[in-house]
């Protein structure tokens, strides 16, 4: 079942003046409820264009975006009420960091929302938890934190929507591998938690392998292949000839291959070429 | 996109005037403002605005371009034009005369006057420096004309540095709003409803984490100042060097003649008859 | 080889006040950096790698004297930047030879024109017009920006941003040049355009390169890696030796090159692939070699 669904979507910036530049073009693709889907492409493919589109920060020049089936700007009066539903994590959401304890900016999307006040501490409290805040840091000022902190904040500040859909525009920029894998950790135990489906944007190719059920790989303001992980990880060339990569053991793997290497299975995670290697030493054995 | 606007209504090109030197412009500007106020007579305003006209046509940007910066300030104009048809009390019979309302012909002729002179003084002092001078090199020509003041324990540098430094970042600022401001929408901030208190409160969300930045910005910026040697104006050399070429003095000369001819025809009135009619199209006295 | 850079017993730390609600605050040394012993030749390609707040970034402010140590010795160029009577002209010209690179691109350019920008560093040298003018000129050129001379800085691209930054530095004739995470926040594209400039500029100019980052890819191309962890140095070595101690790498947080990764998991299942390759093509043959012959 999709729960995002864009149909013939095109977006012009500045329409009518000088400026004028079409970031979509005709866009038709929809992203699985449940699933993670990774969206990839250069800066400027119309990546950002697409996520602000799709929570209703920007309207389509044309084309329809359907929430399980419902056009999102069908009362466009009510589209705050979007935004709760596809919660964003713009890039760098630490910036947007304001209130006085980590508590109280944690909860302001909450009390936007009119919530009693112990359902907001409860979803201050479940944010906070899958995001790996400690508790002790709820009382503290947002400006205290360390910069990872903060990131996990500004992510739990969304979070404590309980958004259906989840999107998230670079996540771990600037973290250290292990601030990477526990922050995309916890979100991937968030949906699990929720039933809910995330749409992370991210340049890292090993996250998306990692991480990501299905790709959607946006090139020139089009969308250039969609698929699930192994289906787009599986054609390193086409990728390449658009400028993008693969992660690096699915090279590895592919050239093994090309040297006689008859690997089967996921060949884009370390682990799943491990397991490849492994099984053909003793397919060989046998 | 908002951060598209052009800063300070700058046009680049290479007319004539483009080409003067910033000090030469700030000079003529002076000089501009103050004959269009020495200009009290209808032939020294049609004189003023036949060299504005002029002026235009040198600069090269187009006429429509330069009216459209009146705009802001058209209501004003409108505004003091009527105080002056209603509140002029003139000698003869009045041309209307109804319940309270009574014009004076003097009233429409000081209205015309006045809304003239202004517009005069807009589009003289726009085309000579707003529209033709980038914000840089204003800076520099601001800070060579001044620098006798250093002597007086005026920090000139300091002011011009803090300006080129506002002039860089306030494109990156209107940017970080606007992400900001996406980022609390998609928090579910509303900056359009309710009354005055709860908009200004709706503020806070934004302005917070603007100042924040900006102070992490300045920080960080002074650091990468000093480490590339910055110590103030102490033994600083410039790339680029202001001269004066032969087109600044043409100007100047201009200038000059046209001041000249302005006092000139301030003081003739004294040698023609005031009762001839020649008397009264040249210096009928507003 | 002629020592660049030399630190001796180096220590750093920041003062914070302890978190008790108590009113007696006690203000608490935080140690930055312990007692580092490095030592920088003239023309290395050195990449330092540690995980967020483990002092990395700490180091590279020491050496241009951004920040001032409590205790130890830095030198640079053979000259003791720490001694209590260094003066103001000795502090600058340390600072011209060790340029540094920033994270944030919007955050290290000055003027409103790009050329202008470039030459704010060798204007604050006092360095006649001429001079200027074939510095910036020359700068500009290396890091390929010389078509956009006259362009504003907020309308180029972050990679763009950086190359600036880097010919604003490069103007001032510099030995060493310390990236402070300068491609941190960079696309793969902006990061590559950096990285190649980096290289270019220790082989053709020979300029002392500091890359400190955490991404590994770029570490295992320089020629040597240190490792910096809770303000200490606990390796050194070329990219190969130090990216062969995985799972020691993984305990302090960090990851080798996913081809080294996956290496290592095949010798935990038994394989024992004997190598110290780290790039992609290594790591292949590696592998094959040892499917070969089993």
């Amino acid at each position: 079942m999709d729960v995002l669904e864009l149909k013939n979507v095109s977006f012009v910036y500045s329409k009518g003046t000088p400026f004028q530049k079409v970031a979509l073009d005709n866009i038709n693709i929809s992203f699985e409820k449940g699933k993670i889907t990774g969206l990839i492409g250069h800066t400027g493919s119309g990546k950002s264009t697409l996520v602000n589109l799709l929570n209703g920060l920007n309207k389509p020049s044309e084309g329809t975006v359907l929430l399980n089936g419902k056009d999102i700007w069908e009362k466009p009066k009510e589209i705050s009420k979007i935004r709760y539903k596809v919660g964003l994590v713009m890039q760098y959401p630490e910036y947007q960091l304001f209130d006085e304890t980590v508590r109280a900016d944690i909860g302001f999307a909450p009390r936007n929302l009119g919530l009693s006040k112990e359902e907001i501490e409860m979803r201050v409290l479940e944010a906070a938890k899958f995001t790996g805040i400690d508790d002790s840091l709820l009382n503290k000022s947002p400006f205290e934190l360390s910069g990872g902190q903060k990131r996990r904040v500004a992510i739990a500040g969304i979070l404590a929507m309980k958004p259906e859909v989840l999107i998230l525009d670079e996540p771990a920029a600037g973290l250290d591998p292990r601030g990477r894998r526990e922050i995309l950790g916890g979100l991937t135990e968030y949906i699990n938690h929720n039933d809910a489906s995330i749409i992370l944007v991210s340049h890292s190719m090993e996250d998306m392998a990692y991480y990501c059920d299905n790709v959607v790989v946006m090139n020139k303001s089009r969308v250039f292949k969609s698929g699930t992980v192994k289906e787009i990880f599986s054609n390193a060339d086409e990728l390449n000839d658009i400028g993008l990569d693969v992660p690096i053991v699915a090279k590895i793997a592919s050239k093994l291959k090309k040297s006689g290497i008859d690997l089967q299975g996921t060949l884009y995670t370390v682990e799943g070429v491990k397991e490849a290697i492994l099984n053909y030493i003793m397919e060989g054995k046998r | 996109m908002i951060s598209d606007i052009t800063l300070g209504q700058f046009f680049p090109g290479f007319s004539p005037i483009h080409k003067l030197d910033p000090r030469t412009k700030i000079i003529l500007t002076t000089l501009f403002i103050i004959e269009v106020f020495l200009a009290d007579t209808p032939l020294l305003l049609a004189l003023m605005l036949l060299t504005t006209v002029i002026m235009i046509g040198v600069s090269r940007i187009s006429f429509a371009v330069v009216l459209r910066g009146i705009k802001p300030i058209f209501f004003i104009i409108i505004f003091t034009a009527f105080f002056n048809i209603f509140m002029t009390k003139g000698q003869g019979e009045p041309l209307v005369h109804f319940k309270i309302i009574t014009i004076y012909k003097e009233g429409i002729i000081r209205a015309v006057f006045m809304g003239l002179r202004v517009i005069i003084l807009i589009l003289g002092t726009s085309i000579l420096l707003t529209y033709t001078t980038s914000p840089i090199s204003l800076t520099d020509g601001l800070e060579i004309l001044f620098k006798p003041l250093k002597k007086i324990g005026i920090p000139v540098h300091l002011f011009s540095m803090m300006m080129t430094i506002a002039l860089r970042f306030i494109p990156t600022l209107i940017e970080e709003t606007e992400k900001i401001m996406n980022a609390q929408k998609s928090r579910g901030a509303d900056f359009s409803q309710g009354g005055l208190i709860k908009r200004v409160k709706a503020l806070i969300p934004i302005l917070v984490p603007l100042l924040v930045s900006s102070f992490k910005r300045a920080e960080e910026l002074a650091t990468a100042m000093e480490a590339r040697c910055y110590r103030g104006d102490k033994n600083r050399t410039k790339l680029v060097k202001l001269t004066y070429k032969p087109l600044d003095f043409l100007w100047f000369a201009m200038a000059v003649l046209l001041f000249g001819g302005i006092i000139a025809l301030r003081i003739l009135p004294g040698h023609i008859s005031p009762d001839s009619l020649i008397y009264d199209i040249l210096f009928y006295k507003v | 080889m002629k020592e660049i850079i030399k630190t001796k017993d180096l220590c750093f730390s920041y003062f914070e006040y302890s978190d008790n609600d108590n009113v007696n605050q006690a203000k608490i040394d935080v140690h930055a950096l312990v007692d580092i012993n490095l030592t920088v030749n003239e023309g290395e390609y050195l990449a330092i790698l540690g995980h967020n707040g483990s002092g990395k970034s700490t180091l590279a402010k020491l050496l241009n004297l951004i920040l001032t140590p409590q205790r130890g010795n830095i030198f640079i160029d053979g000259q003791d930047i720490t001694k209590p009577d260094l003066t103001e002209d000795e502090l600058f010209d340390v600072r011209r030879k060790v340029g540094m690179v920033f994270q944030n691109p919007d955050n290290q350019l000055v003027a409103t024109i790009v050329e202008e920008d470039v030459a704010f560093g060798p204007e604050n040298l006092g360095l006649p017009r001429e001079e200027i003018r074939r510095r910036v000129n020359f700068a500009l050129n290396t890091v390929g920006m010389s078509e956009y001379s006259g362009h504003a800085p907020h309308k180029l691209s972050g990679g763009q941003k950086q190359r600036v930054a880097i010919a604003g530095v490069l103007a001032m004739k510099p030995k060493v040049i310390i990236f402070d995470e300068s491609t941190a926040m960079l696309d793969p594209r902006g990061r590559k355009e950096v990285v190649d400039i980096m290289e270019k500029l220790n082989r053709e100019e020979s300029i002392t390169i500091i890359n400190i980052t955490h991404y590994m890819e770029e570490a295992a191309r320089a020629d040597r890696v240190i490792v910096i962890n809770d303000g200490k140095l606990i390796m050194d070595g070329t990219a190969k030796e130090v990216f062969s101690h995985v799972d020691e790498l993984h305990s302090i947080g960090l990851e080798s090159p996913q081809g080294r990764e996956l290496i290592n998991e095949l010798n935990k299942a038994g394989l024992n692939i004997d190598t110290d390759a780290l790039n992609e093509d290594e790591c292949t043959e590696a592998i094959l070699n040892k499917l070969k012959a089993i």
